[in-house]
């Protein structure tokens, strides 16, 4: 029944939806005399109040329109079985871009955009693939892709400066990461956190777990819970819906934690910091080469150096860095845009 | 005021209470609409060029917009037989997503395991294992009803969470995941694969379109086949007649020398059944392997509504998976189009429901007679002792003896 049970939390939620979205345009329909260049956007099953990708992807999309006068609408998936209809819907009315959001509609953005090769399709943190998940390099799929291990590589920084100038309560030089699922997007990121903590401090211990999940809280609470009785003082979520349990935990522990993807300052008063994945500004910049004429298909791969990743501060007690803890994120983020650090994609030993 | 004949008049009084249902829940959706800021009529609009295919001012193709529809109403015609049928026995089905995965899951595994076999061997065995696998796990609530005594909806419900996460569990680290894949399992052999009725071919154009957007598959004859079974199975066998005979009275059913135990694991084993092969179907026929699509599967959810608003009967079934399908279909593009989330199709579907089971059409005047031939339970009322019933959490009529 959960997913009923979400269903009709989403009515209220719904209805929400209809409130704000009182006063916004009724429709995007553009004058049809000028070539107005189209995007669709599809959400995942999240939906644009997800707080994280999909939310990010549309904040993408409404900057283009700002900025490009495009026409760019949104449909949001319910079920996975809305992948294929919602992508298909603007591709046969000849949109110019149709971009699918994350990683579980990679299938789905693979047989449409077959179907329709004169339409270019952009996909974030996948690629369009066949049924075996074969990499279908088609001519007009574009991926967005994200350097993960730079973001997980500065707020790692933060971490582990905080174990070694012994900032934490228990000073046990013990931090950790509640990934979702093993999978590249989520173990990039834990890897440039662990690499980080351990260059900032040699002797610090970083566990990492998985929840097997990206929507349940009380999943990853209960594997941040046991770092936690491990003597983990920091707790880096990349575990999407999933990790706000990950947060709070730490916060019920009165330790400190970090957001993930997009900045979650709000989600609970532990989070001092979060690594950010810029989907705004993949969106962003596929819309615009597709409004400069300037589309390629393959990868664009977002990092620190082109403003894809980065962190941002949140509840840090008193507000900001210590100096030397700033100094020192901001040295290697330096050299990391100057290529002289590259954190790794793959988790470190040890 | 002319006589109108007999039959059209029960028919106009049988249909009263689900088609007062839709237009209460598009009168106050359209208000919703409307309160906040939208256009209703171009809402609507956008729900019915993308439900039906019709009314289309966006330039949408009509052809792939009916063909999408009826890729949602597929699976619901059988997934709403598998409520209505135990409805009929008195018994609240509400695990049919549970069977419907397990069906998905059955299907997947052997179309997996067996995939080099030819597709007059492999494409029985995995429907008739959707099948079985779907009537297991219905099998298990009915058993526990009939000899504990443990109420269905506690114990489907229950099952349901076993479904999901068993699917879950198979495909990320599980038996069934794909090597080197992430949430997804190997796809199944090609004789295991239902036929789409147009080519599935990215260069032929039909329609306009490429003929592979047209998804439509055989399954749909083997849906709308599943529900005259059903039609048959209650009206015309004396099963049907002991389903029907527990639903309204365990007591005079006993009576009458039927066996209610017996009955009511039958009435599940069926149904799961009947789930079951819509999950294997909507594997074999639309997405051939078993992916993270069906983590958010809503299917075995709608088909409690599909059941409830065409009253338990075959043509209600048909009539009621139209609607919800078309709802479903159509909300993307409403969004699309009008700029009306797409979420206010849920709304529509949870004021029908609400009104259903208000049953507030009913104490105005509006009686509901039998659709079926006997003069029996009023399904509605059967229905709505259900939803009272789930609601007071109080057990039916016992069979404890």
């Amino acid at each position: 029944m959960r997913q009923s049970q979400i269903r009709y939390l989403g009515l209220v939620a719904a209805a929400l939806l209809l409130v704000a979205a009182c006063g916004s345009t009724t429709g995007g329909t553009a004058s049809p005399s000028a070539k107005v260049v189209k995007v669709g956007l599809v959400t995942d099953i999240g939906g644009l109040n997800d707080k994280s990708f999909n939310h990010l992807a549309d904040v993408g999309l409404e900057k283009a329109k700002v900025d490009f006068h495009i026409q760019g609408d949104v449909t949001e998936s319910h079920t996975g079985g809305d992948y294929i209809p919602n992508l298909t819907h603007y591709a046969q009315l000849n949109y110019d871009l149709v971009i699918g959001v994350g990683f579980l509609m990679q299938q789905a953005v693979g047989t449409v955009a077959g179907q329709f090769p004169t339409v270019k399709f952009a996909i974030i943190d996948g690629v369009g693939t066949d049924a075996k998940g074969n990499d279908l390099k088609l001519p007009n799929v574009v991926s967005l892709v994200f350097k993960e291990q730079d973001a997980g590589a500065m707020v790692g920084v933060i971490a582990g400066m905080m174990e070694k100038d012994k900032l934490t309560p228990g000073k046990t030089n013990v931090i950790s990461a509640v990934g979702g699922v093993s999978i590249p997007p989520v173990n990039h990121y834990i890897a440039g956190y662990k690499w980080a903590a351990t260059m900032e401090d040699p002797g610090i211990k970083v566990l990492v777990g998985y929840s097997n999940d990206f929507t349940d809280p009380a999943k990853c609470q209960s594997v941040a819970k046991a770092q936690i009785a491990a003597k983990s003082e920091v707790v880096f979520q990349v575990a999407g819906g999933c990790g706000l349990g990950a947060l709070q935990a730490a916060g019920q522990a009165k330790l400190f934690s970090i957001g993930v993807d997009a900045d979650q300052g709000t989600a609970d008063p532990s989070v001092i910091a979060s690594a950010l994945k810029k989907v705004d500004v993949a969106t962003y910049t596929a819309i615009q080469s597709v409004v400069n004429g300037t589309f390629q298909s393959g990868a664009l791969t977002f990092s620190i150096v082109n403003g894809g990743a980065g962190y941002q501060l949140d509840n840090f007690p008193g507000g900001a860095l210590p100096a030397d803890i700033q100094t020192e994120v901001d040295s290697v983020m330096a050299k990391i845009k100057a290529g002289t650090l590259t954190p790794p994609d793959t988790i470190p030993a040890g | 005021m002319p006589r109108i004949p007999e039959p059209l008049r029960r028919l106009t009084r049988g249909l009263a209470v689900p088609v007062g249902s839709v237009l209460f829940a598009f009168v106050v959706g359209g208000l919703i609409v409307a309160g906040t800021g939208g256009d209703p009529v171009v809402a609507y609009q956008g729900l019915v060029c993308g439900g039906l295919g019709i009314l289309c001012s966006g330039g949408e193709n009509s052809a792939l917009q009916i063909s999408n529809t009826i890729i949602f109403v597929t699976p619901l015609l059988m997934a709403g037989v598998a409520v209505a049928l135990p409805f009929r026995a008195g018994l609240f089905n509400i695990g049919a997503e549970g069977q419907y995965l397990a069906g998905a899951v059955a299907c997947t595994a052997i179309g997996v395991k067996f995939s080099t076999l030819p597709a007059p061997i492999l494409l029985p065995m995995v429907l008739l294992g959707g099948m079985a696998a779907g009537a297991f796990w219905a099998g298990i609530a009915g058993v526990l009803k009939a000899t504990t005594g443990a109420h269905e909806v506690v114990t489907t419900i229950m099952l349901n969470y076993v479904a999901q996460w068993l699917v879950r569990y198979l495909i990320i680290g599980g038996p069934l995941q794909l090597q080197g894949g992430f949430s997804v399992s190997s796809p199944i052999g090609p004789g295991a694969q239902l036929a789409t009725i147009l080519p599935n071919d990215n260069h032929r154009i039909l329609f306009g379109l490429p003929s592979s957007v047209y998804r439509i598959h055989v399954g749909l004859f083997i849906a709308l086949a599943a529900v005259a079974v059903f039609a048959f199975l209650l009206w015309r066998t004396p099963l049907g007649y002991e389903i029907r005979a527990v639903g309204q009275s365990q007591r005079a059913a006993r009576y009458a020398g039927v066996s209610v135990r017996r009955t009511i694991i039958v009435t599940m084993l069926i149904a799961g059944a009947f789930a079951g092969l819509a999950g294997a179907v909507q594997i074999a026929g639309v997405d051939h392997n078993l992916t993270d699509i069906y983590f958010s599967d809503t299917t075995g959810f709608d088909a409690i509504a599909v059941a409830l608003l065409g009253l338990g009967s075959g043509v209600g079934i048909v009539l009621a998976s139209i609607l919800f399908g078309a709802l479903h279909a159509g909300g993307s593009v409403m969004q699309a189009d009008a700029g009306i989330s797409s979420s206010l199709v849920l709304v529509l579907q949870a004021l029908i429901l609400f009104s259903i089971g208000a049953n507030f059409l009913s104490a105005i005047k509006v009686r509901l007679p039998a659709i079926g031939r006997s003069p029996s339970t009023p399904p509605a009322a059967i229905a709505a002792a259900a939803t009272a019933t789930e609601a007071t959490g109080a057990p039916p009529e016992k069979d404890t003896s």
